[in-house]
């Protein structure tokens, strides 16, 4: 094993601990953990078997493997990111709902009291 | 129609210096209102307690497009034939009110939108030309994305809808920029009628337009964006 290996090794088996603790103490959602969970677990696979992806990336016309693995970890990313920004778009929906529904029984409720 | 109930629905978002003259001037018409405080920051919800107003206090911002469908919300719950959207800074004149119902009264329209590019003797003092030249390109824009019908002023915040309006105002509306966008979704569909009728407008006695002017670029492009977006095809009215 190089020493590349090895740290990439232990940073994924590192966040990948960080990524459980985090589940554990339920901040993160399961739903939400997966895609985060699959990551280190890729980054530790390729770290023990370096050679399908070097092969794959020169393959592809990649000057490095490096340079591959970049680009697909970017791509992921950015999946991930959007998949937020949608969830996102989705609680201001149901947020807006929720302060115009509870600020209008606020209304019912103060209109009762008066009279 | 007769005797419709009529409900003003006046947002209020840091209006504290126009808030209690629209107040008194919309108390002294003995219509309906409700007034939809959007978490202001300022005086205007201790204002609108003291004088027992009617009013939503809406314990978070949500912006004008989520402030005005709060009170089509309340207008629908409590079954108002009519709801008119009026703002808080004096900018609208309430005695154009009886003018602005009258095509919902007589059956004609579903939407009625106070303009003040109607009638072009009528000259506003309103806007900037700029704002004005904005407004038209909008008014072409959506001239022609709806296949040739005509708002003068898309933008005006003055409208009247009736119960069928209501009702779909409630459900969903424009949460940005919502009237060009509304207006432009029942333009498209061929279940609303929108008509127009001039009416005056004042000069902004307080507060600034939700549209400011370094903003307006923004906000012009935001609308365009979200027309097209609409005329895609994104989740129809009809």
């Amino acid at each position: 094993m190089t020493s590349l290996q090895i740290e990439m090794s232990i940073t994924a088996i590192v966040s990948f601990i960080l990524i459980l603790i985090f589940l554990k103490r339920s901040s993160l959602s399961v739903k939400n953990s997966l895609a985060w969970l699959l990551l280190p677990l890729i980054c530790l696979i390729i770290a023990i078997f370096p050679e399908p992806l070097s092969n794959f990336s020169s393959w592809l016309g990649f000057e490095t493997p490096s340079n591959f693995f970049f680009l697909i970890f970017i791509g992921v990313l950015f999946a991930i990111c959007f998949f937020l920004t949608i969830s996102i778009s989705k609680q201001q929906k149901i947020i807006t709902k929720l302060v115009q529904e509870v600020s209008i029984l606020k209304n019912k409720d103060s209109n009762g009291k008066r009279k | 129609m007769q005797n419709p109930k009529i409900l003003l629905i006046i947002p209020a978002f840091n209006e504290e210096k126009t808030i209690l003259n629209t107040l008194n001037l919309v108390k002294a018409t003995n219509y309906d209102y409700i007034v939809i405080n959007d978490g202001s920051t300022d005086n205007t919800a201790n204002i609108l307690y003291k004088n027992n107003a009617n009013f939503i206090d809406l314990f978070s911002n949500l912006g004008i497009g989520g402030a005005v469908q709060t009170g089509y919300k309340y207008a629908y719950d409590n079954n108002y034939d009519i709801a008119i959207q009026v703002d808080a800074d004096g900018q609208h004149d309430i005695s154009y009110i009886d003018s602005l119902i009258e095509p919902i009264k007589n059956n004609e329209a579903d939407l009625v939108i106070g303009s003040c590019f109607v009638d072009k003797k009528a000259k506003s003092k309103r806007s900037s030309k700029i704002r004005r030249i904005g407004i038209r390109i909008l008014s072409n824009f959506i001239f022609i994305m709806s296949g040739g019908k005509r708002v003068y002023d898309p933008t005006s915040g003055f409208r009247a809808a009736n119960r069928k309006t209501i009702a779909l105002f409630s459900e969903k509306y424009p949460l940005e920029y919502p009237e060009p966008v509304s207006n432009y979704e029942l333009l498209r569909s061929k279940h609303y009628v929108i008509k127009e009728v001039p009416v005056r407008m004042n000069k902004r006695a307080g507060g600034k337009s939700s549209i400011r002017s370094w903003k307006s670029a923004y906000a012009a492009f935001n609308v365009i964006f979200s027309i097209l977006i609409l005329s895609l095809g994104r989740k129809k009215y009809d």
